[in-house]
């Protein structure tokens, strides 16, 4: 018994010290042979001098409370920056030179627009595409009844308490999906009393229902008056986001359609979009610009005045649709012919296999292009400040003419271009996040 | 299919010939087509109609006719003679050439910058991958036009007066009139240098070609890219030095209160310059590492198995390659820097968009003939490279089996 050998592994050798922890990353990636050291030793130096440059320009050497640009100067010169006029400057930066008193209405905006896309991210709901699309079709009304102000026709008010109602709608979708797991008209339908009515009878309370809210929506907004703010005010930050929201919501369906209508098998149909698509991708977004701020004048019948903020974003937008519909079409491209002979071989029609078989394929490959082309449509929104916009850009640009900030042109774009950068990275970021997510099994 | 039309067809068919004219999918595709057709005319119609309204309504004219007339303006940075009687034709010319020097001026930097920020990203060193990184993120996230401007104002415009002018070397000055450089003056004999590189470059790429052709044939292997280079760079210089250096430089240097001499670009142009080969090194650096990443593995084991040496393994197996896939998107990143040199307008350098676009409809009011021409030429520049693209993925799409 005693002599039967048992089988007792010793315990593993640690790996050699060289390999692991600190020292072996450090070897590994940083020190593995002469010239590769060489190349961190200089890297570490270049990161070194210039972090410690900016830092000390940005920081420890800026001036943070002056009251002109000459006395930052005889402070610390150039080696530090001037703060103060930015500080000055940032509220125009932002809203640009919208009444200081009605800054509250952009606020209120943006809030809204953050509170109806809320429910996007919240996990239990079920009706997230509805609630996406009413977001971008129907809030642009609220927004720019917030934004313009003014009179308002039947047909504005009637939008307006649309938008007022689609707004109600999608919280109550959101609360009653998440917290009773049924659609917000089963519950209506159930708090009447007439679960077990026929569908008629439930479709016209819903419908009340709704009317309901509609009404009270139009009493609410007909009482409502905001006072008319000119587009000659709006500027900043607000400009360059409704400058490019408007372009993303309008290029997106555009560029489909664009790039449907290039791939049909229609002659007429497929050269009209392709000589649309390849004129506006061909020629610079300035001359654009240009050729609308200079024509579109010319173009309109006589008397019809065409605000210079409009003439800008119609420039944006069919520049945007144009680039988003090559994208797009470079989605349907990737589609293989099974796919169409399959829809087919079901009976599908176009518009059927179109919108439930190939744009959810396409449009899926292609987000991160898309959320690219959104990127740089949001960072050519600065072009506008060449036809005379003050968007953020120009608004930046503006401190350093004013006579009290005489030539300080740094520090504002220092600032700008980090507000540029937190917009452009976060986007970039979300969507290779959603591409990720939305990943399914194609590869391997 | 078959099936579920006949079971329809009783059901649907339609009495009324219109409805049914509207069944049959090709006449509805030519109903549709001409209804479009129609609309488009109208819109179109209704445009020239305003249009000439308006124009008659302002005085203004759509004809080409002004393009003889003196233009009657300077302009700050020419290629090509030009003083401020000469004709609007000759400010279009002046515009395009200052476009295209930008354009390729960038290109070539933002060739070389791009590069080398891509191989750094793929680099197995831990900090320079995570420097150029940040290099690319920085610059791709930030706006063009706001970078060109802050170098503009931010830098070039911020520099010493010519007396305390900064000398990179000698004969390269920086100061806030702008950039100097000395100048290549030719002499008598430098004809024969320029024909004689000529013919060298004929040369090898005849070599080149034969070489091809042998290893093909033969499998043996000729240096032909080492000689070629030894052939281009050697014999010009010999003829150049045989000659007794028939180029001489003309230096730029300080007289009274400036640099005379040489050439020199405006600090507008600088700033340009920096910006755009900058932010589109950044592009073309993404571009360059996925065209090498997108060689798979198997590729270079295989050149390993074969024992290819390394430089072999780079020329014939990986560049090949990455080349199909680095390519197009190269040419279209070439192509946007050719567009976007048109922000030149906002630091004042008088590229096409600036002087044409702006100055010259300002000053002449014919909008019209201007936007048409500026535009022409962008559509041409686009076109021909277009062209040039088709062509290359013709020829380097996959031969498959």
């Amino acid at each position: 018994m005693s002599d039967t050998l048992i089988f007792s592994p010793k315990p593993d050798r640690p790996a050699p010290a060289e390999s692991v922890g600190l020292i072996g990353w450090l070897r590994g990636n940083l020190f593995k042979d002469v010239p590769n050291a060489l190349m961190t030793i200089l890297g570490a130096y270049i990161a070194f001098v210039v972090l410690s440059w900016v830092l000390n320009w940005a920081i420890f050497n800026a001036v943070w409370e002056a009251e002109s640009r000459r006395e930052c100067l005889d402070m610390v010169g150039r080696s530090g920056a001037c703060w103060p006029g930015v500080g000055v400057w940032f509220e125009n930066m932002i809203y640009g030179l919208y009444p200081k008193d009605k800054v509250w209405r952009i606020n209120l905006g943006f809030a809204v627009l953050i509170a109806w896309m809320i429910p996007l991210w919240m996990p239990k709901v079920q009706s997230k595409v509805a609630i996406g699309l009413s977001a971008v079709l129907i809030y642009p009304f609220l927004a720019s009844y917030f934004f313009l102000g003014g009179d308002k026709s039947i047909l504005w008010t009637a939008l307006i308490s649309l938008s007022l109602t689609v707004f109600v709608w999608v919280w109550a979708t959101a609360l009653s999906e998440t917290f009773i797991g049924k659609s917000v008209g089963e519950v209506v339908v159930d708090k009447a009393g007439a679960r077990n009515a026929d569908e008629q009878r439930q479709r016209l309370i819903k419908r009340g229902v709704a009317l309901v809210v509609f009404l009270v929506a139009v009493l609410l907004v007909n009482e409502w008056a905001l006072e008319e703010v000119r587009t000659r005010v709006w500027g900043g930050l607000f400009l360059t986001l409704v400058i490019s929201g408007i372009g993303i919501t309008f290029s997106l369906p555009a560029g489909i359609l664009l790039a449907l209508g290039r791939r049909s098998d229609m002659p007429v149909i497929s050269m009209l979009c392709t000589a649309f698509i390849e004129l506006f991708r061909s020629v610079p977004l300035i001359t654009i610009l240009f050729m609308f701020n200079t024509m579109l004048p010319l173009f309109m019948p006589q008397g019809v005045e065409v605000d210079q903020l409009l003439r800008a974003i119609v420039a944006v937008c069919l520049f945007a649709a144009a680039y988003m519909a090559e994208v797009i079409r470079g989605g349907l491209q990737a589609i293989p012919k099974g796919q169409f002979e399959a829809a087919a071989s079901l009976g599908l029609g176009y518009w059927q296999t179109t919108t439930q078989i190939v744009l959810p394929q396409a449009l899926k490959i292609m987000i991160p292009t898309i959320v690219g082309n959104f990127i740089g449509l949001f960072k050519d929104t600065t072009l506008v400040s060449i036809i005379g916009l003050f968007d953020l850009m120009n608004m930046a640009r503006a401190v350093g003419e004013d006579t009290t900030w005489l030539g300080l042109f740094i520090e504002p774009f220092f600032a700008v271009t980090m507000i540029y950068f937190v917009f452009c990275f976060a986007m970039s970021s979300y969507s290779m996040r959603l591409e990720r997510k939305l990943a399914t099994g194609r590869d391997r | 299919m078959a099936l579920s039309t006949e079971a329809a067809t009783p059901k649907s068919s339609p009495s009324n010939p219109l409805s049914r004219m509207w069944r049959d999918a090709r006449i509805r595709a030519i109903i549709l087509q001409v209804l479009t057709l129609v609309g488009v005319i109208a819109f179109f119609g209704w445009l020239v109609m305003n249009t000439a309204y308006n124009l008659s309504q302002r005085n203004m004219s759509a004809g080409f006719g002004f393009l003889d007339v003196s233009a009657g303006f300077g302009i700050g940075f020419t290629l090509v003679e030009y003083q401020e009687g000469d004709s609007y034709l000759r400010v279009f010319y002046v515009g395009i050439l200052n476009t295209l020097l930008v354009a390729v001026v960038a290109i070539f930097l933002a060739t070389v910058l791009g590069l080398i920020v891509g191989l750094a990203r793929l680099s197995d060193n831990w900090l320079i991958g995570k420097i150029a990184r940040c290099y690319v993120e920085l610059l791709r996230n930030t706006p063009l036009l706001l970078q060109i401007i802050a170098w503009y104002f931010g830098v070039f415009n911020l520099l010493p007066r010519p007396k305390q002018s900064i000398e990179l070397a000698e004969g390269f000055v920086l100061n806030n009139r702008g950039f100097y450089l000395p100048a290549p003056v030719p002499e008598a004999g430098f004809n024969i240098v320029l024909i004689t590189f000529a013919a060298a470059v004929i040369f090898a790429i005849g070599l080149y070609r034969w070489s091809t052709v042998r290893l093909d044939k033969t499998g043996k292997a000729f240096p032909a890219i080492s000689t070629g280079l030894a052939v281009i760079i050697g014999a010009p210089l010999a003829i150049h030095l045989a000659l007794g250096a028939p180029l001489g430089w003309d230096i730029p240097v300080l007289k009274g209160f400036n640099f005379t001499g040489g050439t020199s670009v405006p600090p507008s142009f600088c700033a340009l310059i920096v910006a755009l080969s900058a932010y589109t090194s950044c592009f073309i650096a993404e571009i360059v590492r996925a065209g090498i990443q997108s060689v798979s593995k198997g590729q270079l084991e295989a050149a390993g198995a074969l024992n290819l040496p390394p430089n072999w393994t780079l020329r014939r197996v990986v560049m090949p390659q990455a080349l199909r896939v680095i390519i197009p998107p190269l040419i279209s990143q070439y192509l946007n820097v050719t567009k976007n040199s048109s922000l030149a307008i906002a630091i004042g350098f008088p590229d096409l968009v600036s002087v044409w676009m702006n100055t010259s409809l300002n000053q002449s009011g014919r909008a019209i003939p201007i936007v048409a021409m500026t535009m022409a030429f962008y559509c041409l520049v686009s076109l021909s490279v277009s062209f040039v693209m088709n062509y290359y993925n013709k020829r380097a799409l996959l031969k498959e089996r």
